[in-house]
């Protein structure tokens, strides 16, 4: 999801670019002539010039609608006491069904097993912030240090290719390998040793679920990245080089300021999404440790919700998250401004 | 605890047990219900009996095409061991009733789903006459589809809803989303279709869902059907004797143990604990109430309760169960790791007994899977607790139309066709030749047929729980025979043989009860944790929920023995 505002910058940075026959109008804009002429046209200028791309837009924007928008409405359950079953038809239902206020709120902040998932979703939302993160800029960074196309193609699809793996299937495999009657357990007993406790054990639950997407994921993550060191320009490297740069003070002098922008803006989205640490990982899992540890508000909800049909009591709680995450991703644009960084959005 | 507990446990596969209650058995006692929460038959919670309940049931016309070997007895199924003519089977169902509509239907399925057009489905579907179109769904996380297909504007035609996953709305769903089969069953209608006439009418009593007859039942034995199964064949080279108690468990379990070597004695034996120690039954939740000293009691509020999750959990310390229980839900199937011996004891549905001696018949001949009696805790005779005559429902689209439902009745009368006919013979074996061969007058299945004929059919309407294996004769007795001695200790609790639907506000009271159990036995959470579980609960709704059951008690009486 965060990856399709990248594209979104450049595509942006493409209209600017004065086209043969369809001239920017040079309206005499002092200081950085042609740099922000669009603000100065008229909405009809503009939307004349665009129309094609607008027309791109225009299907993303139909599935947005449909997939996103639409759906909210039906977040007026959480104020009722909704049963889906008293029509054949769930709209119909929702119109149907008693609104009750705020009473789901109430019971949602007076339920112990919300705040122990809230607890369990802001744990693993930190450690996947100090552990996961950090990972994919290093690794794009070792990576784009490789000279050599061939070993570099190899090792961008070697730490691609767990992407592409189902949660099913990494799961089964780490259990495999670790689980208590595992592999490695066995080893372990065979040669005079307890077994281990590391896919069931409620205590390093936070550990194991961000060592499975480290595996996973990190691979993946270090796309955004190397194309933005792709878009360094070597002239800079070399005149860095001449005035004698060291390796280590082009990298803190050239390479991480172009990370900057995109390290500030994934984080800001990270952020947005603190609340959602992993459904189907965690779904999976869920059970080997109990809801104690393996509760977060992604499972809370489904487990109310779909497992026992308690929709509205789900819904209030799933909106609780989706306002607080909202929140959170203003307030971090908010320091992204503040560092000097365009964040997700400009003012 | 609640319905939904079930799930969890040992997979339930009754249906390949197949069974029910012989009508003798269950002919006295259940004495006559009355609807409660109001005169009017179609409320939504409650229960209906009485006249309200005659109105409705359908007419019993027994058919006895073979003679069970072993009767009923003790609320067994019916056992049948001796050879099977198979050149002298009859016909039950003499036309086609099925019209050549077609027919979807919905099912929770244990294990790999053949393919769509295979040929078991096509033969059964000439058989009778029906286009059905199986959407099998996963057993073991059936609830959770179950509850948002109901919440659709789609639902198929036919739903088959297993008693466990009647958890929160659920019930209310029934009630609102499938049609009344009344007005084609109800009394006399029913002789249209033999083969449902001949279904023992407790099993249709528990149909009876908001006052209408809703469901087609599977019937079931009153016999405990959960099993400690264990390794036959490797207690006799060790020496293993069969433990007699709880003290006696845990010393073999001990010496069976051998981590090193990579076996342990047992998987989770929450189950077996239950029995054990004379827990309420956990399969339903009405079954989890009795009148105690004129009181009732839920399960969980007794000590009984606790000691049983104590002692398990005692296991767990111990090291003597298997590492993969630790994963409780998400543990994978048990047969693989039971076949190469990495453990010995399991509890599980009794179906199981015979499905795994199928399974490892060829690869495996060493391999022997037998029940265990289950012990009194202290050595003594078991209290348990009588299971319900009927447990998994097929239910039919309200929105259907009426050929539509008759051919689904076409369906189940040729899935309730009795042992000894061509019939029951299809669906439970499939076409001679694909799906079985006949050895010596007895038939085994062919791999083909262990993947074709699973499920499914089986789980529309059955006759009268039935035990027969031809291929392994020696297991359908040692089946009967063990639901015969423990069906000797079961008693029925307050509300044994009632289709009771719980006031919505309180259907998810106890839903958390079961994770607490399995935390506690794993050693996360403490038995302390329980008894403040169970306050919460009292205070929460369960003491209101005492009364609400107290008054169906009033109205119904109980059926307590």
């Amino acid at each position: 999801m965060s990856h399709s505002t990248v594209p979104r910058s450049s595509a942006e940075a493409t209209t600017k670019i004065p086209r043969p026959g369809h001239p920017v109008v040079s309206d005499g804009a002092t200081g950085s002539a042609g740099k922000r002429p669009t603000g100065k046209l008229s909405l009809r200028v503009r939307f004349r010039r665009d129309r094609l791309l607008l027309l791109m837009t225009l299907p993303a924007l139909g599935l947005i609608l449909l997939f996103n928008y639409i759906p909210i409405l039906g977040n007026v359950i959480a104020f009722q006491e909704y049963d889906p079953y008293i029509s054949d038809n769930g709209a119909i239902s929702m119109l149907n069904s008693p609104f009750v206020g705020l009473e789901n709120f109430q019971r949602i902040f007076e339920d112990s097993a919300f705040w122990n998932a809230v607890e369990n979703t802001l744990v693993l939302f930190i450690l996947q912030i100090v552990l996961f993160f950090p990972i994919p800029i290093l690794l794009a960074l070792l990576i784009n240090s490789v000279i050599r196309p061939r070993v570099r193609a190899v090792a961008q699809a070697v730490l691609y290719l767990p992407h592409f793996f189902s949660w099913v299937l990494v799961i089964a495999v780490f259990q495999q390998l670790f689980g208590g009657a595992g592999i490695l357990s066995q080893l372990l007993r065979q040669n005079g040793y307890d077994g281990l406790d590391i896919m069931t054990n409620p205590g390093t639950f936070p550990l194991l679920i961000t060592a499975e997407s480290i595996w996973k994921d990190v691979g993946w993550g270090i796309i955004v990245f190397l194309a933005a060191l792709a878009s360094v320009s070597p002239d800079l490297y070399e005149a860095a080089a001449m005035d004698g740069a060291s390796r280590w003070r082009r990298m803190w002098h050239v390479t991480l300021p172009a990370l900057r922008p995109v390290i500030a803006l994934l984080l800001v989205l990270r952020v947005g999404d603190a609340l959602t640490v992993g459904f189907e990982q965690i779904l999976l899992q869920r059970d080997a440790v109990g809801p104690g540890a393996g509760e977060v508000l992604d499972t809370f909800v489904w487990w109310n919700g779909v497992r026992n049909q308690d929709f509205s009591y789900a819904a209030a709680a799933g909106l609780i998250k989706g306002v607080v995450s909202l929140g959170l991703v203003l307030v971090a644009n908010k320091v992204a401004h503040l560092m000097g960084e365009q964040g997700v959005y400009k003012k | 605890m609640t319905p939904n507990a079930a799930s969890s446990g040992p997979s339930r596969r009754s249906f390949l047990a197949s069974t029910a209650v012989a009508t003798a058995a269950v002919a006295g006692g259940m004495p006559l219900l009355t609807a409660c929460g109001g005169s009017e038959g179609g409320s939504r919670d409650g229960t209906t009996s009485g006249k309200d309940a005659q109105k409705i049931l359908p007419a019993y016309v027994a058919s006895n095409v073979v003679k069970p070997d072993i009767p009923s007895k003790n609320g067994s199924a019916l056992g049948f061991t001796r050879k099977l003519d198979l050149a002298g089977l009859k016909t039950s169902v003499s036309k086609k009733l099925g019209k050549g509509g077609k027919v979807t239907v919905m099912s929770p399925f244990w294990g790999s789903p053949p393919k769509q057009n295979n040929a078991y489905y096509r033969a059964m579907n000439d058989l009778i006459g029906v286009d059905v179109f199986w959407q099998n769904q996963d057993g073991n996380t059936y609830d959770q589809k179950l509850g948002a297909v109901l919440a659709s504007s789609d639902v198929p035609d036919v739903v088959v809803v297993p008693g466990w996953n009647m958890g929160g709305k659920i019930p209310s769903a029934i009630i609102s989303k499938f049609a009344d089969l009344g007005p084609y069953l109800s009394g006399d209608k029913v002789k249209e279709y033999p083969n449902l006439a001949a279904i023992p009418t407790d099993a249709w009593r528990r149909s009876i869902f908001g006052g209408k007859l809703r469901g087609l039942p599977m019937p079931a034995p009153s016999a405990p059907s959960m099993v400690p199964l264990y390794r036959q064949d490797i207690f006799e080279k060790e020496g293993y004797q069969v433990p007699k108690s709880c003290d006696e468990f845990m010393t073999l379990a001990k010496e069976i143990t051998n981590a090193r070597a990579k076996r342990w004695a047992c998987l989770d034996m929450k189950w077996t604990a239950f029995q054990a120690f004379g827990v309420l039954s956990g399969s339903e939740k009405p079954l989890g109430w009795n009148l105690v000293d004129g009181k009732l009691v839920n399960r969980i509020e007794t000590e009984e309760y606790l000691e049983a999750l104590e002692w398990s959990r005692k296991l767990f310390a111990a090291g003597v169960v298997h590492p993969d229980s630790m994963m409780g839900k998400n543990a994978p199937d048990p047969g693989p790791k039971f076949a190469a011996g990495e453990f010995l004891i399991y509890p599980n549905n009794i179906s199981q007994w015979w499905g795994r001696t199928a399974e490892q018949a060829t690869q495996n001949p060493d391999f022997k899977i037998w029940g265990m009696d289950i012990w009194g805790h202290d050595g003594g005779d078991p209290t348990l607790w009588a299971d319900q005559p009927a447990g998994i429902f097929a239910f039919v689209n309200k929105k259907a139309s009426e050929s539509v439902i008759r051919d689904v009745l076409a369906v189940a009368n040729v899935t309730a066709a009795p042992y000894g006919t061509k019939e029951y013979m299809m669906t439970n074996y499939g076409v001679e030749g694909t799906h079985y061969t006949v050895k010596d007058g007895v038939p085994v299945k062919t791999d083909k047929g262990n993947i074709e004929v699973m499920n499914a059919y089986v789980m529309v309407a059955s006759p009268a729980a039935t035990l027969a294996h031809p291929d392994f004769p020696e297991v359908a007795k040692g089946q009967v025979e063990w639901e015969q001695r423990m069906g000797a200790f079961a008693k029925k609790s307050s509300f044994w043989g009632m289709q009771i639907t719980e006031p919505a506000r309180y259907t998810n009271l106890s839903n958390d009860a079961e994770q607490l159990e399995d935390d506690i036995v794993r050693g996360r959470k403490k038995i302390s944790d329980m008894q403040q579980f169970v306050s919460d609960w009292k205070s929460k709704g369960g003491d209101k929920l005492r009364d609400w059951y107290q008054k169906i008690l009033d109205e119904n009486g109980s059926a307590a023995n």
